[in-house]
C-alpha cells in the first residue's frame, strides 16, 4: 500500500535517548599518551557496545523496547520497523495532572509550539542464547591507576509526522555515535594527569530551522572558561555575536519536565495579542519567571511589589545566562541598595517602598547590568512612548520596570501602530497574591494587554529600561 | 493459622530408611520452594557423616553443610529447614531444632548478596521424627524475629509434588572490572574487592527489566494462565541492565591492580504449579543470577586461599594471572521430574567428582549419564591475553586443584568468613 506523504499538522515528535554508559579502565601510566591511547581504546568498546545488539532502547512509561541493532525488533509485536514514530504515542502511560499550571479545557490557548517529547532509556540486554562459555577470573597486580566512571548520555532526535521507528532510530544511533566521539574528544582535551572531567551534552533551543542542538561541555568548567567554543558554535550556526545562545542557563527546557522551582515560565505567551491596525506587537526575548506578593512564603502585600518586579527581571538575566546568582530576595536587594549607600543599615528587615532608581541600583550592583531611565511626567504621557518601547524591545529585549502612582508592574512587551498611535502594553502585575495558576493568571488579567487608560493619568512615571550585555 | 507443608512421597520413604539404618540422632535439611499459600519440600538429605564421627550433634557441621547445599540449588530451591531424628524428649529436641533452624538461615542469607524482599517468606521448618514411634511433630519459626515461638504446622505427603512445576532461564554475561587497593593485593584483598564489585553488579540485576518469552509481562501476570493445568512449562528470560546513577563517584584512583570477571553463566529458577507470578519469576531468576556467580567466586577464592596457605601459589610475582572458574551442571532429583540440583565443576575434575559429591551433600545416586553438561562449557584461557593495557608479561592459567573434601573446605570457609558459624552460637537461645 503506497502512503502519499502527507503534509505534517503539527511539528512532530522528539525523540530523546538518556541512559549512563559505564567507562572503566585502568591506567598502567599517567603519562598523557598513554592515558589517551587506553581512553580511546575504552571508548571503542563503547562505540561497540551501543552498535551491538545487546543495545536496548526502551521507551519510557510504556511496555515498548526496541532493539535498534537487530533490525529493529520490537516488544510489543504489534511494533514494527515501519511503525510510524508518533504511534508510539499509544502506548505511552500518561499523567493525568499537568505539573505547573493548569490548562483551561474549553479555550484552545496559543502554545508556543507543541512540542512532543518521546523518553527513551538506554540500556545492554546482558542475555544471549547458550550453551555458553563459563566465566574466567583475571588478576592483574601492577601499581596502577583505575579510572571509574559513567558518561551521561543523552541524544536527541527530531522526526516528522512520516518518519518510520526504522528512519528514527538509524537517526538516533548515529547520534549516540557521535556524541560518544564529542564525549571522547572533551573527556581526552580536559583530562590533565589523574584529574577527570566529566563530558555533559546539553540541548540548546536555535531559531528555526536549526531547532535542537547538543552540545557536549566540560562539567564543572564554568561558561567564562568556555568563551572560545562558543564564538566557534556561534559561527557554526551563524547566530548573532552579541546575544547568548549557549550558555548552560540557556539549556533548553524540556516541556515534560517540571520546572524544580515551581515558578511559571512567560505566561504571556499563553495570550492572544491585540492586532491593531497597521500595529506591530514587540515582546520581552526569551524566558522569566513570575514574581509576585506572598511568594517564597514572604508577605509583602502591599509594599513589596517592585521588589517582585525586580525579582522578574532577574530571573530573566539568569535564565538567558547573563548571571549565575539566583534570584534576589527581599533582604538582598534591600541589603544591596545599602551597600552602595543609597540606604540606611536600617532599611534591612524593613517593609518599604522602592522605585525604579532603586531597581537599576541594584541591578548594576548586583548584576553588573546598567539600566536606563525613562521619565514622564504624567501617565496620559505614556501613551506617546510606543516607538520607544518598541525599539527596547527589539534591541535590547529586557522585561521593562515601570513605577509611579503607588504602583509598580512589569511591561513585558508593546503594540503599537506607527500611523494611527494606537497603543496597548503587555503587563505582568506583582500585584497578585494566588497560587501558581495560569489559568486564573491569564483568565483574571494579572498577565494581561492594557489600554492607555490603565495609567493614572495625572501621576509621573519612572521606567527601568535594563540594558543587556553584548556578550555571548 | 499454621503453615502447611505439601511433602513429596519420596520423602516419607527417605526419612523412613534413616530411621531404620542410622544410630540416633540424624539430622538433615528440607529443601523446597514456600510462597504465600502453601509450602512444598521436594527433597530432604541427611547431614554427611564426619570424618572424626561423633555421635554427638554438630550444630557448626550441619550449619556448615546447609550452605554447601544451598550452593547447589537453583533459583527457587532453598533449605526450608532441619529435620532430626532421634527419640530425645521433644521438648529439648524442639530447642535444639529452634537453634539449628536459626543458625543455618543466618549462614546462608549471610552469604546472599541480593536484598530482601517484602514478599519473602521467613518461615523455616523443623521436623521431629521419633525413630521408634516414627511420629513426626511438625513446626515453624519465623527466623526474622529472635524471639519467635514453634508454631504448629501441617506436613502432608503427596506424589509428584514438582512434577509439573515451570522453569524460568537465561544466559547472561558478566563483565565486571574492579581495583585491587595500593598494597600487597592478597587473597583477601582481592575477596573485599569482588565482593563490593558484586554488589554493585547485583544491584544492577536486582533493578534491571525482565522479560520473559520476549515480554514485559506485568507484576501480577498469572505466567501459567492459557496453560494446561499440570503441564509442565519452560520460559527464556531476557534481562535488560543499565549502570546505577546515583554510583560511586567518579574517580581516577591509585590502585594495586586489576580483577576482572568475564564470561557468560546459566541461570535458572523452579516456580511452583499454584498459579506462580511473572513477579515471581524474575525475583527468583534474578537471585539465581546473583548466586550462581558469587558462589564461583567464592570457590574460586576458597582454592586460591588453600593454594597459597599451601605454598604452591607461584613465587615470583605473575603480572597477569587468570582463573577459570568452575562451569555449571545440573542433575535432575528425580528421574522424570522437571526439578533439577545443580553442582560446579573445576576444569582439573571429572564427572566422577560431581556425582560424589552430589552424593555425599545431597544424598541422591546420581550416574554420570544422568548429568545434564549441555548449558554451559568449560572456561576457556585464550593464549593472547586482550587486555586493555598491552604491557603485560608473563601470563600463566593457574589452575588449582580442587579440594573434594567438605572438612578443608569448610576450614577455609570459616577462614574467610570473619563472623563464622561458631559466632553464630554465642547467643543461646
Amino acid at each position: 500500500m503506497v502512503v502519499a506523504d502527507s503534509p505534517c499538522s503539527d511539528t512532530g515528535t522528539i525523540l530523546r535517548v538518556r541512559g549512563p554508559l559505564e567507562l572503566t579502565c585502568r591506567l598502567d601510566s599517567t603519562d598523557a599518551l598513554h592515558t589517551h591511547k587506553v581512553i580511546s581504546r575504552t571508548f571503542q568498546t563503547l562505540h561497540s557496545q551501543v552498535k551491538s545488539e545487546s543495545c536496548v532502547l526502551t521507551v519510557c512509561d510504556s511496555p515498548v523496547i526496541i532493539w535498534p541493532n537487530r533490525g529493529i525488533h520490537a516488544t510489543p509485536e504489534e511494533i514494527s520497523p515501519d511503525t510510524l514514530c508518533e504511534d508510539l504515542h499509544q502506548w505511552i502511560q500518561t499523567d493525568e495532572q499537568e505539573s505547573a499550571g493548569k490548562r483551561s479545557a474549553k479555550k484552545k490557548s496559543k502554545k508556543s509550539s507543541a512540542v512532543n517529547v518521546i523518553n527513551l532509556r538506554l540500556m545492554m540486554e546482558v542475555t544471549k542464547t547458550g550453551p555458553v562459555s563459563a566465566p574466567i577470573l583475571s588478576k592483574t597486580v601492577q601499581k596502577s591507576h583505575f579510572l571509574s566512571t559513567t558518561l551521561p548520555i543523552d541524544c536527541v532526535i527530531r522526526t516528522t509526522c512520516n518518519d518510520t521507528i526504522k528512519d528514527a532510530f538509524e537517526r538516533l544511533l548515529a547520534a549516540l555515535t557521535h556524541q560518544l566521539c564529542e564525549m571522547e574528544k572533551v573527556t581526552l582535551q580536559h583530562m590533565k594527569g589523574t584529574s577527570l572531567v566529566k563530558p555533559e551534552p546539553l540541548h540548546f533551543l536555535l531559531p528555526e530551522p536549526k531547532g535542537l542542538v547538543t552540545v557536549v561541555y566540560p562539567a564543572g568548567v564554568p561558561d567564562s572558561q568556555l568563551e572560545t567554543q562558543r564564538k566557534e558554535l556561534h559561527q557554526q550556526f551563524e547566530l548573532p555575536d552579541d546575544w547568548p545562545f549557549f550558555r548552560r542557563a540557556n539549556a533548553y527546557h524540556f516541556p515534560n519536565e517540571p520546572y524544580k522551582d515551581g515558578y511559571l515560565r512567560n505566561p504571556h505567551l499563553f495570550l492572544t495579542h491585540p492586532t491593531l491596525e497597521n500595529g506591530k506587537v514587540y515582546l520581552v526575548q526569551g524566558i522569566y519567571s513570575y514574581h509576585h506578593y506572598m511568594q517564597d512564603h514572604m508577605d509583602d502585600n502591599g509594599w513589596g511589589c517592585a521588589y517582585r518586579s525586580l525579582q522578574t527581571i532577574c530571573s530573566w538575566f539568569q535564565q538567558q545566562g547573563y548571571t549565575e546568582r539566583p534570584v534576589p530576595t527581599h533582604k538582598e536587594i534591600q541589603q544591596a541598595l545599602v551597600d552602595v549607600g543609597d540606604k540606611q543599615a536600617s532599611f534591612v528587615g524593613s517593609r518599604q517602598w522602592i522605585g525604579s532608581i532603586e531597581v537599576q541600583a541594584v541591578l548594576n550592583q548586583l548584576l553588573e547590568v546598567t539600566s536606563k531611565i525613562m521619565f514622564v511626567s504624567q501617565g496620559s504621557e505614556l501613551a506617546s512612548k510606543g516607538r520607544e518601547l518598541a525599539n527596547h524591545f527589539l534591541t535590547e529585549g529586557t522585561p521593562i520596570m515601570i513605577g509611579g502612582g503607588v504602583l509598580a508592574h512589569t511591561i513585558l512587551g508593546v503594540a503599537w501602530s506607527e500611523t494611527t498611535g494606537q497603543i496597548r502594553y503587555l503587563i505582568l502585575d506583582p500585584h497578585y497574591t494566588g497560587a501558581e495558576d495560569l489559568q486564573v493568571i491569564t483568565d483574571k488579567g494579572w498577565c494581561g494587554w492594557k489600554g492607555p487608560e490603565f495609567w493614572d493619568q495625572t501621576a509621573y512615571y519612572n521606567l527601568c529600561l535594563p540594558q543587556r550585555p553584548k556578550i555571548i | 493459622m499454621g503453615r502447611g507443608y505439601i511433602v513429596e512421597d519420596a520423602v516419607e520413604g527417605y526419612l523412613s530408611n534413616l530411621c531404620e539404618q542410622q544410630a540416633a540422632p540424624v539430622t538433615g535439611l528440607l529443601i523446597g520452594q514456600s510462597s504465600a499459600q502453601r509450602d512444598f519440600v521436594v527433597m530432604a538429605t541427611r547431614t554427611p557423616q564426619r570424618e572424626e564421627s561423633t555421635s554427638a550433634l554438630d550444630k557448626e557441621w550441619v550449619t556448615e553443610h546447609a550452605r554447601q547445599v544451598s550452593r547447589m540449588l537453583p533459583g527457587g530451591l532453598s533449605v526450608l529447614g532441619v529435620f532430626i531424628i532421634t527419640d530425645a524428649d521433644a521438648k529439648d529436641t524442639l530447642t535444639t531444632l529452634r537453634q539449628l533452624v536459626f543458625a543455618v538461615e543466618n549462614l546462608i542469607s549471610s552469604d546472599n548478596l541480593w536484598s530482601p524482599a517484602d514478599d519473602d517468606i521467613t518461615d523455616c521448618v523443623t521436623l521431629h521424627v521419633n525413630p521408634k514411634t516414627r511420629k513426626t511433630v511438625c513446626r515453624t519459626f519465623d527466623v526474622k524475629d529472635p524471639k519467635s515461638m514453634a508454631k504448629p504446622a501441617d506436613w502432608k505427603y503427596q506424589l509428584g509434588v514438582c512434577s509439573s512445576w515451570s522453569m524460568v532461564s537465561c544466559c547472561l554475561n558478566v563483565d565486571m572490572l574492579v581495583p585491587l587497593p595500593d598494597n600487597r593485593a592478597s587473597t583477601e584483598n582481592m575477596d573485599k574487592c569482588l565482593k563490593e564489585g558484586l554488589k554493585v553488579w547485583t544491584h544492577q540485576i536486582e533493578s534491571g527489566v525482565c522479560l520473559i518469552d520476549g515480554k514485559k509481562l506485568p507484576d501480577d501476570t498469572d505466567l501459567t494462565s492459557g496453560q494446561k493445568r499440570n503441564v509442565r512449562q519452560t520460559y527464556t528470560a531476557q534481562l535488560l541492565i543499565t549502570p546505577d546513577d546515583q554510583r560511586l563517584p567518579d574517580v581516577v584512583q591509585r590502585c594495586g591492580g586489576s580483577v576482572s570477571v568475564r564470561g557468560a553463566i546459566h541461570s535458572r529458577a523452579y516456580l511452583h504449579s499454584n498459579k506462580p507470578k511473572a513477579r515471581l519469576a524474575e525475583k527468583l531468576l534474578k537471585r539465581d543470577v546473583v548466586s550462581t556467580v558469587a558462589t564461583r567466586v567464592q570457590m574460586m577464592l576458597e582454592e586460591l586461599l588453600i593454594s597459597e596457605e599451601e605454598g604452591k601459589g607461584s613465587k615470583d610475582k605473575q603480572q597477569t594471572e587468570q582463573f577459570c572458574l568452575p562451569r555449571r551442571i545440573f542433575c535432575p532429583v528425580k528421574v522424570s521430574g522437571p526439578v533439577c540440583v545443580c553442582d560446579y565443576q573445576f576444569s582439573d575434575e571429572g564427572q566422577s567428582e560431581v556425582t560424589d559429591r552430589l552424593k555425599e551433600m545431597l544424598d541422591m545416586d546420581a550416574a554420570e549419564e544422568d548429568l545434564d553438561t549441555r548449558q554451559e562449557t568449560p572456561a576457556e584461557i585464550l593464549e593472547k591475553v586482550v587486555e586493555a593495557e598491552p604491557t603485560v608479561e608473563a601470563v600463566e592459567a593457574l589452575e588449582p586443584k580442587r579440594n573434594n573434601y567438605i572438612g578443608v573446605a569448610m576450614a577455609t570457609a570459616v577462614a574467610l568468613l570473619a563472623t563464622a558459624a561458631s559466632m553464630l552460637y554465642l547467643n543461646d537461645v
